[in-house]
């Protein structure tokens, strides 16, 4: 049977590694660190799925919102296959024993999400996605007793193993033994999530930085709508990060407003009647942008008993990181980075434009086209993986020896610790985000997108000479450059996009435009960064 | 303020004492302490030495994944969930976690967490959703970080050797309640690594982050066992 290297242990990964087992094939799943500390942790409100349909719900319903809520280029295909399977895979994980709230007649809760015509996010409080990572961790962990799964701790991808369009294997760094391995297999699947460093501060965990999508762009893997980036309505502000006020306060009923003259003006209600609150993210937090004033989420009138028996975690955290009891006054609430719709891209499969690599979950660019439904990420991850999982068969032979690319990997980090620069990486990934932050916010244009294109080569062309800090994980000295790649990739895809689509709003093109009713691709040659406009029959595959 | 901190280069190296100077915000989080002396453009301890950055695990940020656990002022916690003004005096003393080998400075290697519930196959198999009554305390033990402070706190919790500790009892009732599989082999393993070796000092729930009932575990496990051998 295949073997199958997995990078990242979160639910996709974990999805994929648990279906390819399943089918007997031997898996390799590595992680730094356990899949308890991925950001599928925090993923809150639920997972959407049309369970019974018995209100008026479809799947060719749920397929609409979706497509809809993309700006009608998430692809039909593959969003017709998401949400067909979607019952199934609610079904399954409850069949792991994942705990869902369980409505008064022991169904499945579920709640009304934004974008969406009925209510289908099922749910388990606001921690959905832990709860979902507790039960997929017990299965993978049945499979590794059966020794059909392999766990690697301690271990970050390096790069992948590629001759002739194909890939072998990859590079993995080891952090306890400080050096570059070679890894081979059958087939190779990338679930390392968003791409969090380029913005610093945002919504998700400091472990999803990108580097990944970078690294194998420069290898020859091409990325797609990366000017697609989710800025989340609802979040407050920390030190170190923008928390999420998970959108299930609104689906209960949460209202926002900003202060006039002592009087609430509950905007997204003037503007949207009353469902105005539960709009797609991308309008919401658009609107918030525009008052230019300090907005407020209140849901204290929806009482106590209430607020504690469906949002208790959104109460903890509203208490403990900003001190308001949330079941008596409003919370002030900002738009931040939340979720990246672009990343790899695939084709309905999840193959790559490398054969033998596969990239699943949010690091993959599927089913969310301009702007992703709520609900929508957490289906998305498991499907992604297990729709990968089904296509791996390969069996190829190696013919190669990997020695030289190893051997070249370990060098290039020994040079890295001999450096005698006075830039420390952190300050450049400091420098990284407030560039990005300013050239890629809500609302972008020509001029700051060029300065940051500007910005961003200064910071590549000084990225082989900054400090080693033996003090840091070494990992965070090596990515900085596959991070950076990213980051000019995503700064050109969003200056090519010449419209206002979903996420990517541009105050020099206010308008959609027919002409980029598509997808942008882009590809890397020798230095060289190229996008292309695709339609969704060409990239679907 | 002064932080003052357990470090240690490597597993294998002497740990040392080493004061760092903290003038921030004191309503931040001990992460954000961290950060704070981390980030400066050159770090250097109280007495003005050049030194290196502190190494410590994160990933959340906000008490969802257990990463940052750490001894604090000689109580384990989690560092993003503690902030300097509840803490007392004018020094934060900040240590790893005693009962987990020291990899770098406050990251341990907490990989024996898994390595005993594999050992025990705890997971669930073929499911059955058991009663209501039952459904909060499922959802609670559901939400465990396996962070280890529980095994920290825990005054019988060696190595892992034999007893498993609290974590162990939560996820035992956790399958046994919602698995159709083999419950007196769980039993067994809840008798041999769990019930044998608790001595009910209930610091476990004192400390743990998401606030999981382990006496709650405990006696629906206890119960259940009494029920399998009579």
């Amino acid at each position: 049977m295949s073997k199958v290297l997995i990078i990242g242990s979160g639910i996709s990964g974990l999805a994929c590694a648990i279906t390819c087992a399943s089918k007997g094939m031997n898996v390799i799943l590595v992680s730094p660190f356990p899949s308890e500390r991925s950001q599928s942790v925090l993923a809150a409100g639920g997972i959407n799925a049309v369970l019974t349909g018995e209100d008026g719900d479809s799947i060719e319903q749920h397929i609409e919102d979706t497509l809809k809520g993309g700006c009608f280029i998430a692809g039909e295909k593959a969003v017709t296959g998401l949400c067909s399977a979607a019952p199934d895979i609610v079904r399954w994980l409850e069949s792991l024993g994942t705990v869902f709230s369980r409505d008064n007649e022991g169904n499945i809760s579920r709640r009304s999400f934004g974008g969406q015509t009925y209510p289908r996010t099922n749910y388990a409080g606001a921690v959905t996605g832990k709860q979902i990572v507790t039960a997929l961790v017990m299965e993978a962990r049945r499979l590794e007793g059966m020794n059909l799964i392999e766990r690697r701790y301690w271990n970050d991808l390096y790069g992948v193993l590629i001759r002739d369009k194909v890939c072998y294997g990859a590079l993995l760094y080891s952090e306890a033994a400080r050096t570059v391995e070679a890894v081979t297999a059958d087939a190779v699947v990338i679930a390392t999530g968003g791409q969090n460093a380029l913005f610093g501060k945002t919504t998700g965990s400091t472990m999803c930085d990108g580097y990944a999508a970078g690294k194998l762009f420069s290898q020859g893997v091409e990325l797609k709508n990366l000017e697609f980036i989710q800025y989340h309505p609802t979040t407050i502000e920390t030190d170190q990060k923008k928390m999420l006020i998970s959108e299930a306060a609104r689906g209960e009923g949460g209202r926002l407003f900003y202060e006039e003259g002592g009087r609430r003006i509950y905007f997204m209600e003037d503007l949207y009647g009353t469902g105005g609150n539960l709009m797609p993210r991308d309008i919401v937090s658009r609107h918030i942008f525009e008052t230019g004033r300090q907005v407020y989420l209140d849901v204290s009138f929806l009482g106590r008993n209430k607020i504690m028996d469906r949002i208790p975690e959104v109460y903890e955290l509203c208490l403990k990181y900003r001190n308001i009891d949330i079941s008596e006054s409003p919370v002030p609430v900002v738009p931040s980075v939340h979720f990246f719709m672009g990343g790899i891209a695939v084709d309905l499969k999840h193959r790559t434009n490398i054969k033998n690599l596969y990239a699943i979950g949010e690091c993959a660019s599927m089913y969310h086209g301009a702007n992703r439904l709520g609900g929508n990420s957490l289906l998305a991850a498991i499907y992604s993986g297990r729709v990968a999982a089904g296509d791996i068969n390969g069996m190829e032979t190696d013919p190669y020896d990997w020695n030289k690319e190893v051997s070249e990997a370990n060098d290039l980090l020994e040079k890295k610790r001999r450096s005698e620069s006075k830039f420390p990486v952190m300050y450049v990934r400091g420098m990284l985000s407030d560039t990005i932050n300013s050239s890629m916010g809500i609302v972008r244009n020509k001029e700051r997108l060029e300065s940051g294109i500007k910005d961003v080569d200064y910071y590549l062309s000084i990225s082989d000479k900054i400090n080693f800090d033996r003090s840091e994980l070494e990992y965070f000295t090596y990515s900085l450059e596959g991070i950076l790649t990213l980051a000019k990739a995503a700064l050109i895809s969003a200056a090519s996009r010449h419209e206002s689509r979903g996420s990517h709003i541009r105050s020099d093109y206010p308008e959609k435009s027919e002409e980029f009713n598509a997808s942008t691709i882009i590809s890397y040659d020798d230095g060289k960064y190229t996008s292309r406009l695709v339609k969704e029959d060409e990239y679907e595959g | 303020m002064k932080v003052k901190i357990l470090r240690q280069k490597h597993p294998h190296a002497e740990p040392y004492w080493q004061c760092f100077d903290y003038d921030g915000d004191r309503n931040a989080s001990v992460a954000a302490v961290l950060d704070n002396i981390n980030y400066r453009d050159d770090i250097t301890d109280s007495d003005g030495n050049p030194t290196e950055r502190i190494s410590w695990e994160c990933s959340c940020l906000q008490g969802m994944c257990g990463g940052c656990a750490m001894v604090i002022n000689k109580m384990p916690v989690l560092a993003c969930d503690t902030f300097v003004k509840d803490l007392k005096g004018d020094t934060i003393t900040i240590e790893p976690l005693h009962k987990f080998p020291v990899i770098c400075d406050l990251v341990v290697d907490r990989g024996i967490i898994q390595e005993n519930l594999k050992k025990i196959d705890a997971f669930i198999g073929k499911y059955h959703q058991g009663p209501e009554k039952d459904h909060e305390l499922e959802y609670r033990i559901g939400r465990c970080l396996k962070c280890g402070l529980c095994l920290e706190a825990c005054p019988n919790y060696v190595k892992g050797e034999d007893f498993f500790g609290p974590l162990f009892a939560n996820d035992s009732y956790f399958v046994a309640s919602r698995s159709d599989g083999d419950k007196a082999t769980i039993k067994k393993n809840y008798n041999d690594h769990f019930a044998k070796g608790c001595s009910k000092s209930l610091a476990c729930m004192r400390v743990c982050p998401v606030n999981i009932p382990t006496l709650a575990s405990m006696a629906k496990m206890n119960r259940g066992i009494r029920d399998h051998y009579d």
